[in-house]
């Protein structure tokens, strides 16, 4: 496997042929933030957080999927990249209703600590009407808040990809695209065991373990 | 007579069922020519050299297209014809279907000869369905001619969604699955569908092929401008007196399209390319449609005074965030978004940070989006927003005088 050089925020990265950028980045702790992307899985790279300034493209690309080529001058904290980035987490945050919106203090919601770090302040953009649905207990082992989900679909690949059960999949369009299961039918057991993977990639909550009758999780 | 007919020259003329009617207006001439007395890297390099662009909307050349796929070794390679017109008020590729489909069909047949593909799809928007027979009949005819002996064509049906129109969309449709953008790269002539190389070419192009070959591409590059070599198709609909589709060189004014062809009066603005179009005002009607300026996919709108602004740019939102196929954000919520501020404006209950909101929020969906979709969505309100600021003012200044009488201020 041959070498490639990149120029990433001003310092010379080598990589190998076939790394994304975001992996190179890495390489010299350059940090891309991420919401979609886990090194366990197949890239999506439908959140574009982590869109970062080629020099000579036309638009922003995704770091998590797009490969690092020979030559590349990279730029992760431009002004551009900032401002895209921080309006994509903004409007994910107008359509997200979780705890965490309102208590700043949760610590659990990657999205929120996110929106924290890059500093978006007030938001801007409203939603008509927010994602509202209820939560789903049908079942013993996971438990559905699909208001709190984001779309990353971390969870659809971990059960593709990990534990080969191909359980969800994304209905409907555009804003009201849901991560149902079947024809958005309740997670019985009848579909889902108690594997939990997807609890684990979850990075708002919207899934989560049951809390069990008289104990604390 | 300012129309030049060149892709429009048999619609009408020959009957569309019957192949003899074709073959005696010199149809399968180029085929035959690209056949026997031309390599496949020769039809590239004809094509290329003729500065053929893609008619479908985005205008990437199509010779270089071909040459990408052409250079891949793979031992499946695949041509795909996108005659998913779901652009809004774009209706060309449907006179060329219906009207000319052994056109088509030859162009496929050379385009699939030159890269090296061994099955072409038509990816026919469901919309179309009618279509499909007529479609059948001229793939059915062509091949008892022995045209089309070592290519296979499918016609391959949409389900309705307009994102399908989508290069990456339209391949996973085909695939059997949800459509939605891929992100890029890898590019479709590299990596497309099921992972093979696979050309896509709007239907208007490939109906380009014939005559290129026929003619050669010198006689090509004659038609139009520095950029945009050829003719193009237009659609022109809306208040127009005489709606229909039109062949004009490229290069040729808006002007000439809309009040002397079509018949407009009193024209507020034009749309040029379908829902994600540019807008021209009434005071640039003399802009002239090459890639250079303004083209798209050739759909051609026209309002007049009585339209208002912002409800027309209300409705398009509406389309577009319907249409959004929900896996990047900027396009998913950032639609939603848009229309949320777009409807206060029209209902009265706008603000005075609107306007930068709309101005941020399309430069991030711009940046940022996968696909042309989420791209493209803001250029509507962007145009607007240039050329008819006072609009979107004035609905603002409304809002805070119906809010003060509310006592809301």
């Amino acid at each position: 496997m041959s070498d490639v050089k990149v120029r990433i925020d001003g310092r010379e990265v080598t990589a190998h042929e076939g790394m994304t950028i975001l992996e190179a980045a890495r390489l010299v702790d350059i940090e891309i933030p991420t919401l979609c992307h886990s090194p366990d899985l197949i890239p999506s790279g439908n959140c574009r957080v982590c869109v970062v300034e080629i020099e000579g493209a036309r638009t922003l690309a995704g770091a998590c999927h797009t490969p690092a080529a020979d030559g590349m001058v990279i730029q992760t904290r431009s002004p551009k990249v900032l401002t895209s980035r921080r309006a994509t987490v903004e409007l994910l945050m107008a359509g997200h209703t979780g705890e965490c919106v309102t208590d700043v203090h949760t610590d659990q919601c990657d999205l929120r600590k996110l929106a924290d770090h890059l500093e978006g302040g007030a938001p801007r953009f409203l939603m008509r009407k927010p994602r509202w649905y209820p939560i789903e207990e049908a079942n013993p082992y996971v438990r559905r808040d699909m208001s709190k989900c984001i779309l990353c679909r971390k969870c659809i690949g971990a059960c593709q990809e990990i534990a080969k059960k191909n359980v969800y999949g994304i209905a409907y369009r555009g804003f009201a695209s849901k991560v149902v299961v079947d024809f958005d039918d309740p997670l019985t057991t009848e579909v889902c065991r108690d594997c939990g993977i997807c609890i684990d990639y979850c990075p708002t909550g919207a899934l989560s373990k049951p809390a069990k009758r008289g104990g604390v999780q | 007579m300012p129309e030049k007919r060149i892709l429009l020259k048999n619609c009408g003329i020959i009957d569309p069922r019957d192949i003899n009617a074709y073959v005696a207006h010199d149809g399968f001439k180029a085929w035959e020519k690209a056949r026997h007395a031309l390599t496949p890297d020769e039809v590239v390099a004809e094509i290329d050299t003729s500065g053929l662009r893609g008619r479908g909307g985005a205008g990437f050349p199509c010779g270089l297209k071909w040459k990408l796929a052409r250079q891949e070794a793979a031992d499946e390679k695949f041509l795909i014809c996108n005659a998913d017109e779901g652009e809004v008020g774009a209706f060309k590729d449907r006179h060329l279907l219906q009207h000319d489909p052994f056109s088509l069909i030859e162009g496929i047949a050379i385009a699939a000869y030159a890269i090296g593909a061994q099955k072409a799809y038509i990816y026919l928007r469901a919309e179309y369905h009618y279509l499909s027979a007529g479609l059948k009949n001229a793939i059915d005819q062509t091949r008892q001619k022995g045209c089309l002996e070592e290519l296979n064509i499918t016609i391959q049906e949409g389900a309705g969604a307009y994102i399908c129109g989508e290069e990456s969309a339209l391949m996973d449709s085909i695939e059997g699955k949800r459509g939605e953008a891929r992100f890029r790269p890898p590019f479709p002539p590299s990596q497309g569908l099921w992972g093979k190389p696979t050309i896509i070419n709007n239907v208007e192009t490939l109906a380009n092929i014939p005559p290129i070959i026929l003619n050669g591409s010198q006689w090509f590059r004659e038609i139009g401008t520095a950029q945009s070599k050829g003719t193009k198709l237009f659609s022109v609909s809306g208040d127009v007196a005489k709606p229909g589709v039109y062949e004009l060189a490229l290069g040729s004014p808006l002007k000439e399209l809309v009040v002397d062809l079509a018949g407009a009066q009193d024209i507020k603005m034009v749309q040029v390319g379908g829902a994600t179009g540019g807008i021209i005002p009434a005071s640039m009607i003399t802009t002239p449609l090459a890639y250079e300026t303004v083209l798209g996919s050739g759909a051609v709108t026209v309002f007049d005074a009585s339209r208002e602004v912002l409800d027309f740019v209300y409705r398009t939102m509406e389309f577009l965030a319907e249409e959004s196929c929900g896996k990047c954000t900027p396009c998913r919520e950032g639609t939603e978004a848009m229309m949320e501020i777009i409807g206060r404006l029209t209902t009265g209950d706008g603000k005075q940070e609107d306007i930068q909101a709309i101005e941020d929020l399309s430069q991030t969906m711009m940046l940022s989006s996968l696909c042309g979709l989420g791209q493209a969505a803001s250029i509507p309100v962007l145009d607007t927003l240039k050329y008819f600021r006072n609009d979107y003012e004035n609905r603002i200044r409304q809002s805070v005088f119906l809010r003060s009488l509310r006592g809301q201020l």
